[in-house]
């Protein structure tokens, strides 16, 4: 595919030439982990995987935009960002609070941080489906597919005229949990990784003990999660460029891209966060 | 179907915007390590002003960056400046305890590097092919590392990495203990400057965009945004700096959004006024 052909608001397909040097910059940045701070170089490969779970599980959320406001295309009616940040803190305070329980291990840990996600995006489709229902009047009916992937049921008799679609179809619904359970377990394993690395140089850096400094570990690390989670939601939203109904979206199929971008940009992100303890 | 982002043409250049908020930030950033030498932080509101310095460029690099419909909305635009900005800032001001007077140079480097990234990530591997995208992730980094160290600095006297990481408790008289639970770090203020910023970021545009938008207006308020959310850290820096010192950034930040709220409500009636004889919104051609 030409250039020109590549319209402004997402080309379809892969960039190979960018994609090399994306994977390039990765290794680059484990090169210098791996220089500067030997033992760190775990928790940057945990921080990459988490970043691009994040960047993978946004393009299951059903976002809707303006036009869902109005009811005239399906989803949730807000930006990709807002979405992604709320599953995404959702998920953190689950997994912050089972990181602070020693009894919990790396594990459950994620597993908490991915219900936590799960949930606030289950609770947030079934209020904007029983606001659109009871509230509007309006099914749910998707503008993408003629049967429900999952259901079967058809959705073209449903859908008004001059519209997209509106509301959240059954296929919708599960793909927002499924991008919530994906958001909030990789913003808890960034969390969880650089919690590791600053619990155990900080108290070196300022020679005191332990528990002294674990709340600015872990002000630290939870900081640098949401900053690399926005970052990594916004990059996977200029993906999608606007709206996406779910995993059965033609939109759905860029996810690739979305990957490599959001390792790239998690690496590098996640370089500057683990320099801090090397300086 | 995309809504349509309509904005002014004209005005000052970009150029010389960039300019003015990045020697403005950076004077205003450099002026508040005054407080190394006087008894009492007084020059922390200066670092309320960097970040209005910031905000007003941030403002015409998102409405650059947001009209060529990058159909996310303005918010992310704002979200993804801090993202990058916060690990810049915060790398700078770790360099800051090796290299003193090091901090705002370096948070400008390092969140050019990340916005750059960025910026590069989303036009070439997610395909945006917008012009000017790698230019505007890489300011609004920038920008978004600016406006964190400026509230820092109000809200602790300084953004030295040592100093918001611990705070010096007294404990009868003389005697002085070092509490890390209780610092700016600690207490992740951060995260309250990171939402207050972002917010200042993206909302002046995203409020004013549309046909009628006037970039005197939006400017007006942007810096109105950023006094609003400097009145904030100002009452938060209370617990961090000589009573003295906070009243005064309390006192500029009211009077600065005093001062910029009256003007926008004008310059939003002048526009209003000029609507008047209700031109008709033309049609953008061709829905995609």
């Amino acid at each position: 595919m030409s250039a020109i052909a590549a319209g402004s608001g997402g080309g379809e397909g892969i960039n190979p030439v960018a994609s090399v040097i994306g994977i390039v910059l990765i290794l680059v940045t484990l090169a210098i982990t791996y220089i500067a701070a030997p033992v760190a170089i775990a928790a940057l490969v945990g921080v990459i995987v988490g970043g691009l779970l994040i960047g993978f599980g946004v393009h299951f959320v059903p976002v809707g935009g303006a036009p869902a406001a109005m009811g005239q295309s399906p989803g949730i009616a807000t930006g990709v960002a807002m979405l992604a940040a709320g599953a995404g803190l959702a998920g953190l305070f689950g997994g912050a609070w089972a990181a602070a329980n020693p009894a919990f291990d790396f594990a459950v840990v994620i597993a908490a941080g991915a219900v936590g996600g799960g949930l606030m995006m289950a609770i947030t489709c079934l209020m904007v489906n029983v606001i659109y229902i009871f509230g509007m009047g309006i099914p749910a009916a998707s503008g993408k597919v003629a049967k429900d992937p999952i259901t079967g049921d058809t959705q073209e008799a449903y859908k008004s005229q001059g519209t997209e679609g509106h509301g959240l179809p059954f296929i919708s619904y599960v793909g927002g949990v499924i991008g919530g359970l994906l958001g909030g377990a990789g913003g808890t394993l960034i969390y969880y990784e650089l919690l590791q690395v600053y619990a155990a140089a900080l108290p070196t850096v300022f020679s005191a003990d332990a528990a002294e400094v674990l709340p600015i570990a872990v002000s630290l690390a939870g900081i640098f999660a949401i900053g690399m989670f926005l970052v990594n939601a916004v990059l996977a939203a200029y993906n999608i460029t606007g709206t996406i109904e779910g995993p059965h979206d033609p939109k759905f199929k860029r996810f690739p891209r979305a990957i490599i971008g959001c390792a790239t940009a998690s690496a590098v992100c996640g370089l500057f966060a683990i320099l801090i303890v090397v300086v | 179907m995309t809504v349509q982002v309509t904005a002014s043409e004209g005005g000052i250049p970009h150029n010389t915007i960039m300019a003015v908020g990045l020697v403005g930030s950076l004077v205003c950033l450099y002026l508040t390590y005054i407080n190394q030498f006087i008894s009492a932080e007084y020059a922390a509101f200066f670092g309320g002003l960097a970040a209005v310095f910031a905000l007003l460029w941030g403002t015409d690099t998102i409405k650059h960056l947001c009209s060529y419909g990058i159909g996310t909305g303005v918010p992310s635009a704002g979200m993804i400046a801090f993202g990058t900005g916060v690990i810049a800032m915060l790398l700078a001001t770790k360099v800051e305890t090796v290299m003193p007077y090091s901090a705002p140079i370096a948070a400008v480097v390092f969140g050019a590097i990340v916005g750059a990234v960025a910026g590069w990530i989303a036009n070439s591997i997610m395909r945006m092919n917008i012009p000017v995208m790698v230019r505007s992730l890489t300011e609004m980094a920038i920008i978004g590392a600016i406006v964190l160290m400026g509230f820092t600095a109000v809200m602790a006297g300084g953004f030295s990495f040592d100093a918001i990481a611990a705070k010096e408790i007294a404990i009868l008289g003389p005697l002085t203990a070092t509490s890390y639970a209780g610092s700016l770090l600690g207490g992740c203020l951060l995260a309250v400057s990171f939402m207050l910023g972002s917010l200042a970021l993206q909302h002046p545009f995203n409020a004013c965009l549309g046909p009628g938008e006037q970039q005197d207006r939006t400017m007006m308020l942007a810096a109105e945004c950023g006094f609003l959310s400097m009145i904030v850290v100002a009452a938060i820096s209370f617990a961090f700096v000589a009573f003295g010192a906070a009243i005064l950034s309390l006192i500029v930040a009211l009077v600065g959004f005093y001062y910029t709220y009256v003007r926008f409500i004008e310059l939003s009636k002048r526009d209003a006024f000029a609507w008047l004889d209700a031109k008709p919104i033309l049609e953008p051609k061709g829905e995609d």
